[in-house]
């Protein structure tokens, strides 16, 4: 008896264990943060309470995230500083929506960044009345999505929460977008060359924007201009077709994401077989890479600070 | 079944069972001789009564040197391993996991290191308490490496390959240090290993000791560990441009762990333009698994800081001054010392769950990762500074022995260079039968190639000497 008592315990010990890390994991994947929005919950808080104190204003600029930490301050950073200096009664926060980048900055750097629900959280527990969430995506894809899907349970508990649309919305956000960038690009002077523009690309209907932007940019006037996506369509295949049919002898290759990270340092600049540059320089093009990511175009920051305006009047 | 198949397989069932016995009593009687005893690094009493047959490693620097020493077969299992190539595809166990899929696969050891007993410390108990042995190792510095290989080999019953792959080891860490020491004019070296606070490591860490036995002189030598063990240390912005004008080379330690800066990120940070290895391109980057990790690789990162910091002495490559036809593996090793260019590693664990629209780094059917040169195929390849063969489903061929085109040089040189369209259009008379046009064009227009009576001949094999004098072009161009 004494024995299957003994069997018993370390039976429901190894069990209990087992249950504690497999817990233990779940709270560490779910980078969301459900667990923790309904901790708080738990700890007695009036969750129907509603934050009225309009005149505590704060803006959420919320971006996909980058573990590249030189090109963080130099993009998402200076989008939020733009933010910040535009509208001085505001409190700015960050908010990553990328789990994966919130937990390799902790572990590695030990960094802390919020996810969209805690930095919400954080706003509602300060008393914040006012919220402007602020995307700096690039359009409205999954990433947008996620955001909007996350805010959503705090949605009822400002007494004034609104949305800024991210960089391309509306038809006049393409001609402001093409108009802030082409206008720090150099290389549109040269007639034998073609300005790549490698943009993310995505499954979901909002991938149409690049195609979109590439019609635009050609009723703009720009013809050697491309845009091709790493991870959809149109893909480099598309673009090689009209450089080809362009007739440019030369590549100048520039991301069109906010960020300079992993993919224009590797799939776009890299010296990889596989990346754009490569690729170009085996079709025979002389082809140079431009490590810039959108964040760093002052045109494109004002873009954003006044998404944020139209948000946080309308 | 008729009585005749009966019989027959009744036999064949006695014979079946006595030959396990044999067996069976063969490992019994190994098994006396071979009792494995040690304290591991957590300060276990570790006692086997025979050499592993099942292990999971959940350390990627075990599982690379038990695949070193040849008992790769006797693993089934790992964690966030990428190294060698086949490592990728041994089955996942996470320590932040459920320790009932350890138990399940039945191992007869699961090796960790002491980060990981700390880090889950109720998942190894588990583990232990199902009475799977459990050792923990990890040699705190250099010196216990040796000790730290002979307990894996003890584990695995490798100790006549250990002593080989041991005193290879060390002669060719040797090799380089008697090189390096000869060279008058020392380097000064700054090695970055998390680009928070610009850290650095300690002199006396595998890194440091990499610096010095290539030859460096680390700015950071008397830099002290952030927390006792750490073998990071703090260093700082201001102490870098203090030293500014007297870096020669700075090398930037990236992986899973750190995140130092690359060539792009570290001159574009306020100030670091000053920096005299900025200025002259001295930034290079490398693997913490090669430099920082205690594995067989780590002559690889000693190899590539020699490299880096004396690139003439260590990429020498005379010995192809010659006339004989070349091969793809000749060029791989030309153009990888000619260009200086680090050895490509993949960092990310997830690196062989990614489609690779390329070649997928040591998956060549025909080039083994213990291939004398498979560094120089890999990183010509990964650089598409060479071409590769693709077989029948998408198996992948490098095909060393295959001779080179003047065709496919003029393609690799196109890459691995920075020439100009001149628009001369000298005219070429078999331009048609090249399979890169625009290339050759724009080559012979840089004098690049010279034409024979009008002709490309771009079916004609280059010789070793041709693609020096064609590689030699880069310089200029």
């Amino acid at each position: 008896m004494k024995k299957l008592l003994m069997f018993l315990t370390v039976g429901l010990f190894v069990f209990a264990m087992a249950g504690c890390t497999n817990s233990q994991s779940v709270s560490e994947s779910n980078s969301k943060g459900e667990q923790e929005v309904s901790e708080n919950k738990d700890s007695g808080e009036d969750s129907d309470k509603v934050n009225t104190d309009e005149s505590k204003k704060a803006i959420l600029v919320v971006s996909f995230g980058t573990s590249y930490n030189d090109s963080r301050e130099k993009t998402i950073g200076a989008v939020e500083n733009k933010i910040t200096e535009a509208f001085p009664d505001y409190e700015v926060r960050r908010a990553f929506t990328s789990g994966m980048i919130i937990n390799k900055l902790k572990d590695r750097d030990g960094l802390e960044i919020d996810n969209v629900e805690q930095a919400m959280q954080k706003l509602y527990d300060e008393g914040f009345g006012k919220v402007v969430v602020q995307p700096t995506h690039i359009m409205n894809g999954y990433e947008y999505d996620e955001m909007k899907e996350a805010v959503k349970p705090f949605e009822a508990k400002f007494s004034s929460l609104s949305y800024g649309t991210p960089l391309l919305n509306d038809d006049k956000d393409y001609e402001e977008a093409i108009k802030a960038v082409m206008s720090e690009i150099p290389e549109t002077e040269d007639k034998d060359s073609a300005v790549v523009f490698m943009g993310h690309g995505t499954d979901h209907p909002a991938n149409s924007a690049y195609a979109k932007l590439n019609d635009k940019l050609k009723e703009m006037g720009y013809d050697n201009v491309f845009v091709g996506t790493v991870e959809s369509t149109p893909d480099f295949d598309d673009v090689l077709e009209e450089v080809n049919n362009s007739g440019a002898k030369k590549v100048v290759l520039y991301p069109f994401m906010i960020v300079a990270g992993d993919h224009a340092n590797n799939d776009m600049a890299g010296d990889e077989e596989d990346s754009w540059k490569t690729m170009f320089k085996k079709e025979g093009y002389e082809t140079i890479p431009v490590i810039k990511g959108l964040g760093e175009y002052e045109g494109i920051r004002n873009l954003f600070v006044e998404h944020t305006r139209a948000a946080l009047e309308g | 079944m008729n009585f005749k198949c009966k019989i027959l397989f009744l036999i064949f069932l006695v014979l079946l069972s006595f030959s396990g016995c044999g067996k069976l009593d063969e490992s019994v009687s190994q098994s006396n001789n071979a009792k494995i005893q040690f304290i591991d690094d957590d300060g276990k009493e570790i006692s086997l009564e025979k050499p592993a047959q099942r292990i999971i490693s959940m350390y990627s620097a075990h599982t690379e040197n038990i695949y070193y020493l040849g008992a790769g077969d006797k693993l089934i299992g790992g964690y966030n391993c990428i190294y060698p190539p086949e490592a990728a595809f041994l089955d996942e166990y996470d320590y932040k996991g459920d320790p009932e899929q350890v138990i399940a696969a039945q191992p007869d050891l699961l090796l960790i290191r002491p980060f990981i007993r700390q880090k889950a410390p109720d998942y190894i108990k588990t583990i232990e308490n199902a009475g799977i042995p459990v050792v923990s190792l990890y040699p705190s510095s250099f010196d216990e490496f040796d000790e730290y290989i002979n307990k894996l080999a003890l584990l695995t019953a490798t100790e006549q390959n250990a002593k080989k792959l041991l005193d290879d080891f060390h002669n060719e860490i040797n090799t380089i240090k008697e090189l390096t020491s000869k060279q008058q004019d020392k380097k000064n070296v700054f090695f970055e290993s998390t680009d928070i606070n610009i850290r650095t490591v300690t002199p006396d860490s595998m890194a440091g000791l990499a610096i010095e036995t290539a030859g460096g002189i680390n700015l950071a030598k008397d830099a002290k560990p952030i927390d006792q063990g750490s073998t990071i240390a703090p260093f700082g912005e201001e102490k870098i441009l203090e030293n500014a004008d007297k870096i020669d080379v700075y090398i930037s330690q990236r992986g899973s762990m750190n995140s130092g800066g690359d060539l792009i990120s570290i001159s574009q940070r306020p100030g670091f333009d000053t920096i005299k290895a900025v200025k002259e391109g001295k930034v290079f980057v490398i693997n913490e698994k090669i430099i920082s990790s205690p594995s067989f690789r780590y002559v690889k990162g000693v190899r590539e800081a020699a490299r880096f910091l004396y690139p003439d002495l260590m990429d020498n490559i005379d010995e192809y001054k010659n006339d004989n036809i070349a091969t793809r593996r000749d060029f791989a090793i030309m153009a990888v010392k000619y260009k200086h260019i680090p050895i490509f590693i993949p960092s990310s664990s997830s690196y062989y769950s990614t489609e690779h629209k390329g070649h997928t780094f040591g998956l060549f059917e025909d080039i083994d990762w213990n291939d004398k040169d498979f560094d120089y195929i890999e990183t010509a390849v990964e650089n598409g500074y060479v071409s590769w063969d693709k077989g029948e489903g998408g198996k992948e061929y490098f095909n060393a022995d295959k001779n080179v085109s003047r065709d496919e040089l003029a393609q690799w040189l196109f890459v691995m260079g920075d020439f100009k369209n001149v628009d001369v259009n000298i005219p070429i008379d078999d331009l048609e039968k090249s399979s890169h046009k625009r290339i050759v064009q724009i080559l012979v227009d840089n004098h690049i190639f010279e034409l024979n009576n009008g002709c490309f001949e771009p079916e004609r094999y280059v010789t070793n000497n041709e693609i020096i004098k064609a590689l030699s072009c880069l310089d200029v161009h």
